[in-house]
């Protein structure tokens, strides 16, 4: 009888084994480059999408849950399943996938910046190109340089961009009169006020110490065109030595640094920060009508500019359902998905639609849009824009920030 | 016993704990010389070389064991401090369940309560302020997210005190401590010998592998440091983690090099732990 168990425990075993290699066969994927759009909603009908994405947001959630889920299941009949994911995780999955040699991916759709664009496209993990095959892409300017150039590196129509937005400084005016918007007015301001300013160790923080590093470098677009060594350990160490000079005055006495801009947040609400940043032209419109901010806080521009870029979607090079994923994603760039995600009450998110060439009602309708109430429309940045360097400095300031900055 | 059953139960054994263990040992040991890895080219010792040159990961580790050295040895004093004070009142059902409690609490939460007690923006700095102790935020005492990981010892300490009492309690009843005790008092003993000479000695020698088996988890706990932590240094399983999910994808082996030494450390402590003093091992 005994004997009869481990046989079980084998057979199990095998039969569990002979599934997994049945997922695993690959299956000759259609010439979806090809086809028409007619053949490719087919083909997408009635089957599941799996969209990676962040989910760190309830505004962004909120839309994604009970806007973008229920419509493409009654429009398209598609079934939009979410998991959460971003940047490193992405491409850590991909990279496991490939490594494992999984051809039918568990997500077909990712949510992605240039950072994660440059090393999806160094492990081949992206499948494309495939945005000009989707009929609502004519509605999207793909000279504007902001549009067609992620991180320096051309789209190519890899990548369908979903919103577009600007980084912003933040303060809060009740306590500051006048914040600083240059290096020399912010190394003053610390010395005054001290504890009330630092940098998240993550992707928003680096996004400053990018600005920081244009403006130590000269102008606006010092950093344009290719990751230049010698440039970038000039003008970093200027940087490190600015940052470590005055550190000191920052929050914590710079001795740590926080770990992402969530808690940045919380430390610019409960009002041990005067000054934060962030995207989205600083992303506090919904924040402060949620009463997170203070009604004194202000958007503000820094003299010589902040990063001003993009957000994108791609489907991966595996996944199982890449008409489903183009269905979707030809969706979200629909003047109708467009137009609620900008709403200053919801997501709130820059649209990427050019609003000329729309139809005359969708013109009409962005045109009349609500404004924010409290946050920067991205026009007012305008004059302030700096466009992303190329991926290698966000990845050296990452690892030099940590090793000359916060463990000196 | 029947043989044919603990055959099946050292083949689950070797099913579900030693070949997943194993695989995955393997794993990170080949990602580490860079011969796994879409980034890696073939065999190299240059991670290796980089993760001992940089001095973070000899830091991560003295700083993680100082922790969790002073986190077991409060508990532990703790503990014994409660167990011999209070052990009467201790058998009440309320206040066991009160010790019960911490024990089912996981990591995540004690660290983000610690937090939201402990933090300048927290429930003590609120309430100091309101009390008129403190102007302003920054002048309550750094906490969390500090220097000296006191955040960090006060939630380990949270967590593993009430599990030490539970187990001294049960150590003083089933070694009959107090018959003990008052066969001492009877030859003669003052009561702080009884404590020194008779109690103490017995409750640490029946449980020290256990103490040292929470050092060890403590050594390299996760959600807590990730939660109250500070960027630099940080602890074992958070650099670890940083080192695998960072940016810079060709770096992602010294993440595998910090896992492959850190096992190799933990294993040795525990077969040295448990190898030449089997006898005590299954005593406890």
């Amino acid at each position: 009888m005994k004997l009869k168990q481990i046989q079980q425990v084998f057979l199990m075993l095998g039969f569990s084994l002979l599934l997994a290699s049945c997922g695993s066969e690959s299956k000759k994927e259609d010439d979806l480059q090809k086809a028409s759009w007619e053949e490719i909603e087919e083909k997408a009908d009635g089957t599941t999408v799996n969209f990676m994405m962040w989910q760190g947001s309830p505004v962004i959630n909120n839309y994604i849950n009970n806007y973008v889920i229920p419509t493409v299941k009654e429009n398209y009949n598609i079934n939009l399943e979410i998991s959460g994911g971003q940047g490193p995780e992405i491409v850590q999955l991909v990279m496991g996938e490939k490594e494992a040699g999984v051809t039918r991916s568990q997500v077909d759709m990712v949510w992605i910046n240039g950072e994660t664009f440059f090393q999806l496209r160094k492990i081949k993990g992206l499948y494309g190109p495939f945005v000009k095959q989707l009929p609502n892409a004519e509605y999207i300017d793909f000279s504007d340089p902001y549009i067609n150039t992620d991180f320096q590196q051309p789209v190519n129509y890899m990548e369908a961009p979903w919103s577009i937005g600007q980084f912003a400084m933040v303060a809060n005016s009740a306590k500051i009169q006048e914040p600083p918007s240059n290096l020399e007015e912010l190394e003053a301001y610390v010395k005054e006020y001290p504890g009330t300013f630092t940098i998240s160790n993550d992707f928003t923080g680096m996004t400053l110490l990018k600005s920081f590093l244009a403006e130590i470098g000269g102008g606006p677009n010092s950093l344009d065109g290719e990751f230049k060594e010698e440039k970038y350990l000039e003008l970093s160490s200027q940087l490190w030595e600015y940052l470590n000079r005055n550190k000191q005055y920052f929050w914590k006495e710079g001795e740590t640094f926080p770990k992402e801009q969530s808690k940045m947040s919380q430390l610019f609400a409960n009002g041990e920060l005067a000054i934060a940043c962030g995207f989205s032209e600083g992303g506090i419109e919904e924040k402060v009508k949620s009463g997170l901010y203070p009604k004194s806080t202000i958007a503000y521009a820094w003299d010589n500019g902040t990063i001003k870029n993009a957000n994108y979607l791609g489907i991966l090079d595996n996944a199982s359902n890449k008409a489903g994923a183009m269905q979707v994603i030809n969706f979200l760039i629909s003047p109708e998905a467009q137009y609620l995600k900008a709403n200053a009450d919801g997501m709130d998110a820059n649209t990427v639609l050019e609003i000329s060439r729309l139809p005359e009602k969708w013109k009409q309708k962005f045109e009349n849009a609500q404004e924010r109430e409290y946050g920067l429309k991205m026009k007012d940045l305008e004059a302030y824009a700096i466009a992303e360097p190329a991926p290698e400095y966000m990845i050296r300031l990452y690892e030099d920030f940590r090793t000359k900055v916060i463990e000196q | 016993m029947n043989s044919k059953t603990s055959n099946i139960g050292i083949l689950f054994f070797i099913l579900i704990g030693v070949i997943p263990f194993a695989a995955a040992f393997i794993y990170a040991l080949l990602y580490s010389f860079g011969i796994l890895g879409v980034f890696n080219d073939g065999f190299t010792l240059k991670f290796w070389e980089s993760v001992f040159s940089s001095g973070e990961f000899l830091s991560s580790f003295g700083y993680s064991a100082l922790i969790a050295l002073v986190s077991t040895v409060l508990s532990v004093s703790g503990a014994l401090w409660i167990t011999l004070k209070f052990k009467e009142s201790l058998d009440k059902r309320f206040l066991s369940f009160v010790m019960y409690l911490p024990l089912a609490i996981p990591g995540v939460v004690a660290g983000f309560f610690t937090f939201q007690l402990l933090s300048r923006g927290g429930f003590f700095a609120r309430l100091s302020y309101q009390l008129g102790l403190i102007s302003e935020a920054r002048q309550f005492p750094d906490l969390v997210n500090d220097t000296y990981a006191i955040g960090i010892i006060l939630a380990f300490i949270t967590m593993v005190m009430p599990f030490f009492v539970l187990l001294f309690l049960n150590v003083y009843k089933n070694e009959r401590l107090e018959d003990l005790g008052v066969l001492a008092q009877s030859l003669g003993a003052k009561k702080n010998q009884v404590t020194t000479k008779v109690f103490l000695p017995i409750l640490l020698k029946k449980t020290s592998i256990l103490i040292v088996l929470y050092f060890i988890f403590l050594l390299g706990a996760y959600e807590i440091p990730l939660i109250l932590g500070q960027e630099s240094p940080q602890m074992l399983s958070v650099l670890i983690i940083r080192e695998i999910k960072q940016f810079d994808l060709s770096q992602i082996s010294e993440g595998y090099v910090v896992a492959v030494i850190y096992t190799i450390v933990v294993s040795i402590s525990a077969i040295l732990l448990f190898l030449p003093k089997k006898g005590i091992a299954h005593e406890t």
